[in-house]
């Protein structure tokens, strides 16, 4: 296993995880400040999948609007790009991320739900902070944990030497996919990130969620992705049966971002009644 | 057998005997497990944080969101099915943390605490508890019985 290069990992899946193709369009525009409503509208349009998700969404009562809409440009003027926008995407990556990953004990639909908190916990760690690129740190949270749906069967097949890797070594989860795979499932998923051309501050976030030490300078944009990926498995959303709560988490962090402990708990709790607002979107539960 | 969830700052009770009550994937969070084996009423919360001065609101309109507030309800809502105090087995499952040296991220030690401390004050002992550590655990209460079950690591065992 350790000979292979994470080129060779992915190479051998039979099923390389993909995003669909509006999504992939769809993010770089989104996280460009100086994109247009022309070219987001451009993204959705011709896609009747994601168009029907919107419209249906707008309609839905969480957003209560007053009359029915019926289009997309309608629908991105009258609720605003960003709201409507984030929705589609979770919605987009909803079929990639539901799947059940036993490797890491994810029930079916966990890994999306922990996907969508962690993308909540980083919109509002960002409003928070008055972080300027709300929406690149949106999209790198739900996007942060996409190499566990590469690495899946290979930690199932590796299942118990990495358990025995985390009780007897005492090391995290992620040493111990390290250890006996060869690379962890940060490495795997910013790999997989930059075969889809996603922006590179994206790709980083990605790559370092569970490190934000490892980079040469720290980079704000991973010290908050890791932030909210440590908030929602404190709280135990959408949390893996097999890595639990393993992870190594860097407290300082906190202290780079001018956060503590009961500023991180006041946003933990907002998270988990907006999650709950979105799960009730999408008819789901935690 | 009927499966009802209960999610994050939620909390649920019933004497109907064909009804499982479970939560998922607990982290720092803490599942108290109430049950009378004469009534046969059955109640499960989950709370995610100690104490509700945090958010007064909040508390308001989500008791089971923390412990000083959820932990009355729980009780109150079972003893109106005709649980009774004396009788209660209580259980207690949850209170992971992440891996850090500096101890900065304990929220699921002093929910553990917040917890023992209310229950002290209230009388009520705790027949079993299964917390701490990093593991992630999902609990289940079966209210013909009464047994409690804590999953976790692939593994299930009862508490």
């Amino acid at each position: 296993m350790k000979t292979l290069t994470i080129d060779q990992l992915i190479e051998r899946v039979d099923h390389i995880p993909r995003l669909p193709d509006t999504a992939l369009r769809l993010i770089p525009v989104i996280t460009d400040p100086a994109s247009t409503l022309e070219q987001i509208v451009g993204c959705l349009r011709y896609d009747p999948v994601i168009t029907a998700e919107l419209l249906r969404l707008c309609n839905s009562a969480y957003f209560g609007l007053p009359r029915r809409i019926d289009c997309v440009d309608e629908a991105v003027r009258l609720l605003g790009t960003n709201q409507l926008l984030r929705l589609v995407l979770a919605a987009s990556t909803r079929a990639l991320l539901a799947r059940p990953q036993r490797g890491y004990g994810l029930r079916p639909g966990a890994l999306w739900e922990h996907s969508v908190g962690v993308a909540l916990a980083c919109q509002l760690l960002a409003e928070r902070l008055r972080r300027p690129d709300t929406e690149m740190l949106y999209t790198a949270g739900l996007l942060h944990d996409i190499g566990k749906v590469v690495l899946n069967e290979y930690v199932a097949n590796a299942y118990v030497q990495i358990a025995h890797c985390v009780a007897e070594g005492n090391i995290s989860f992620l040493d111990a996919e390290r250890c006996v795979l060869g690379f962890s499932h940060a490495e795997v998923g910013g790999r997989l990130a930059e075969m889809w051309n996603l922006p590179e501050p994206t790709v980083r976030c990605i790559r370092f969620h569970h490190e934000p030490d490892t980079p040469d300078e720290p980079d704000p944009n991973v010290d908050v992705v890791h932030l909210a990926d440590a908030t929602c498995l404190i709280i135990g959303i959408g949390g893996g049966e097999v890595d639990g709560l393993a992870y190594p988490a860097n407290s300082t962090v906190l202290r780079r971002t001018g956060l503590n402990e009961k500023k991180l708990e006041s946003i933990g709790a907002d998270l988990v009644l907006q999650l709950k607002k979105v799960q009730e979107l999408f008819a789901l539960h935690v | 057998m009927r499966t009802v969830v209960v999610d994050i700052a939620d909390l649920k009770v019933s004497n109907d005997p064909d009804t499982i009550l479970i939560t998922y994937s607990l982290g720092s969070c803490i599942a108290l497990a109430i049950y009378d084996p004469a009534a046969r009423v059955g109640g499960l919360l989950h709370f995610m944080l100690p104490e509700s001065a945090l958010s007064p609101e909040k508390a308001q309109a989500n008791p089971a969101m923390f412990c000083d507030t959820g932990v009355p309800r729980l009780f109150h809502a079972a003893y109106e099915l005709g649980a009774q105090k004396s009788r209660l087995q209580v259980k207690v499952a949850g209170g992971a943390m992440l891996l850090d040296e500096n101890g900065t991220f304990n929220i699921g030690k002093r929910n553990y605490l917040a917890l023992r401390k209310l229950l002290w004050k209230n009388g009520v002992l705790i027949d079993a508890e299964d917390v701490g550590g990093s593991i992630s655990r999902t609990v289940s209460v079966n209210l013909a019985t009464g047994a409690v079950t804590v999953k976790s690591r692939n593994r299930e065992k009862p508490l």
